[in-house]
């Protein structure tokens, strides 16, 4: 499969008359893009709001982050089987609006977490605080359930996304990269020499607010398969996922995964890249197995030589990561595992909830219980009125002075476990 | 006579339900240990329920002496990314049935015991309705076992 991918740089987001995109700038029709995200009756009412880097500007509590995308040619559309109707995607021409997102943000239940920083020592931990964001804060009709509000609140998220990528349809790309993978047999006439290797995606799967979707399938509901590293640059994987801020994967990082990415870049100079593979981290335990023997078993099959595993989320995963570690290694094949940890604010607790030798490389997007102190700031988009109350918080919390006293898992993206993050040892 | 009418078709029904709730758990290997009075109220017609009004580390300690008594654990006891202590309700499957102790199962439970010890405990900080929120969520979580569970 081949997908060219023109990346158009947003410099500047204003809200204007009329949506366009002119000079790198995006012109936002406030009316416009209140009617896509009330085309839902679900929702009640809808408020945006733009939050641009260095900004004293706190968003909470964030639901999602997307990029928006358009597909210019080839198959399919942008999120196929969720906006776009049912196709397979990642060949063909795609765009992406650049240094820009789209976040959701809403009070879907009680507890909601996370938070984005624009400035200050919180913005050096959350990735989105260096893109130009347009916050959607979405209030559903009175007594609606929460997972419905979920629901209506991630696909109004995706329907302006995909609205606002329209706008760079007829546009000129001020970069394109191409990415390109061969199929089984090509790549082995081709890279006759080079180490076969695939990467394995966890995708959080648990229930409400816990929820992946592939090609709008419940994640759950699927065995482990696999895919074209190129197929989730046009959506084919979404995040319904509010829960573990710090470590959830937001759908920008599905379209942007750092793995994938640079897994590409180092395909067919020191490894192939032969293909991405996908599966769930259930809460039963049968299914765990039923997974991670599926999982080890595709290894097995495409002959692989290595793999790395990325985990979503804290706890349960910590299991089918560990067993799909072992698994694949007894198969013979090496891996290579992304983790975070929660090892306690001292940092001296053990850092996952389940361990095996065959574990024996292992990347961490940082310890999650790490505290911070988050300076008071001018402006929220959303509420504070559940920051005491989201994981890594207390009722030390809120500090007279009006900062913030929590733990790092607050933070969107903060210890992301594809990569997507700003934590180094560096 | 209504009385007596009203009385005698709630006898009949009664029964029936119980009835049908017996044959409904002969036909399920698995019981639920909760602190969950939404997950109490939603399946103690239906599901063998053992419900304790007892918080979610005391929920694991019961759940770990059911393991040494021989019970299998079906789902995982960490489930959900709501971390231990910040929810106060937990609700783990286990098997119906016993056999000899199964070690992956004091493995997961011991590890999930000391994991819930990392974590701050303020299940007591919120207001009424955000309970009503983490009952939900926790009723997903193991709905979502359950609909495995009862596909055998």
């Amino acid at each position: 499969m081949r997908l060219e991918m023109g990346h158009i740089y947003i410099k500047d987001i204003q809200f204007a008359a009329e949506s366009k995109i002119e000079d790198g700038i995006l012109y936002v029709s406030e009316e416009a893009v209140r009617a896509v995200a009330l085309e839902d009756e679900k929702i009640k009412s809808v408020s945006f709001d733009i939050a641009k880097p260095g900004e004293s500007v706190r968003i909470t509590p964030v639901k999602d982050v997307i990029e928006p995308r358009v597909k210019v040619e080839g198959r399919g559309g942008i999120f196929p089987g969720v906006i776009a109707k049912v196709d397979t995607v990642g060949e063909g021409k795609t765009y992406a609006l650049k240094g820009m997102a789209v976040v959701t943000a809403g009070k879907i239940v009680g507890f909601q977490e996370g938070i984005i920083d624009m400035t200050g020592p919180g913005a050096d931990y959350t990735p989105f605080s260096k893109t130009l964001n347009l916050v959607m804060v979405c209030e559903p009709v009175d007594d609606i359930k929460p997972h419905d509000y979920e629901k209506a609140v991630r696909f109004a998220g995706f329907r302006v996304a995909v609205y606002l990528g329209e706008l760079a349809r007829e546009l000129t790309p001020d970069e394109t990269k191409v990415y390109e993978t061969c199929t089984i047999k090509e790549g082995m006439e081709k890279y006759p020499n080079l180490p076969r290797v695939a990467y394995v995606q966890m995708l959080q799967s648990q229930g409400l607010l816990h929820d992946t979707y592939v090609y709008g399938v419940d994640a759950k509901k699927i065995v482990p398969t696999i895919m074209s590293p190129t197929e989730v640059m046009d959506g084919a994987i979404v995040s319904g996922n509010c829960v573990s801020a710090c470590d959830k994967n937001p759908t920008y990082v599905h379209l942007n995964n750092p793995v994938v990415h640079d897994m590409f870049e180092q395909h067919g100079k020191t490894f192939n890249f032969v293909c991405h593979i996908i599966t769930n981290e259930n809460v039963y335990l049968a299914d765990k197995q039923r997974s991670s023997d599926w999982t080890a078993k595709l290894c097995k099959m495409l002959d692989l030589d290595g793999v790395i595993v990325s985990q979503e989320g804290f706890g349960n995963p910590d299991t089918d990561l560990i067993m799909n570690c072992k698994k694949i290694e007894a198969e013979g094949v090496k891996t290579v595992i992304i983790t975070d940890e929660y090892a306690g604010r001292d940092g001296k607790s053990q850092s996952l909830a389940d361990s095996d030798p065959a574990a024996d490389a292992v990347v961490t997007g940082g310890n999650a219980n790490q505290v911070i102190i988050l300076p008071k700031l001018d402006k929220v988009i959303g509420t504070l009125d559940y920051v005491t109350k989201i994981a890594g918080a207390s009722e030390e919390t809120l500090r007279e002075d009006g900062s913030l006293e929590v733990e790092l898992q607050v933070l969107t993206g903060a210890t992301n476990e594809t990569g997507f993050n700003k934590l180094s040892a560096r | 006579m209504i009385v007596f009418k009203s009385s005698f078709f709630y006898d009949k029904h009664t029964e029936v339900t119980v009835r049908e709730k017996r044959k409904q758990m002969g036909s399920r290997d698995y019981m639920v240990i909760t602190n969950n009075p939404l997950v109490l109220d939603r399946l103690k017609e239906t599901h063998h329920i053992v419900y304790r009004d007892i918080s979610y580390e005391e929920i694991l300690r019961e759940v770990r002496d059911r393991i040494h008594e021989g019970h299998t654990l079906l789902s995982h006891p960490l489930s959900g990314s709501v971390k231990p202590n910040e929810t106060p309700y937990k609700s783990i499957m286990l098997s119906e049935r016993k056999g000899e102790i199964d070690e992956g199962s004091v493995q997961l439970i011991e590890n999930a015991i000391q994991a819930c010890r990392k974590f701050i405990f303020k299940s007591d900080l919120y207001e009424e309705s955000v309970y009503d929120d983490f009952q939900l969520i926790d009723w997903s979580l193991l709905e979502s076992g359950m609909a495995s569970a009862d596909v055998w």
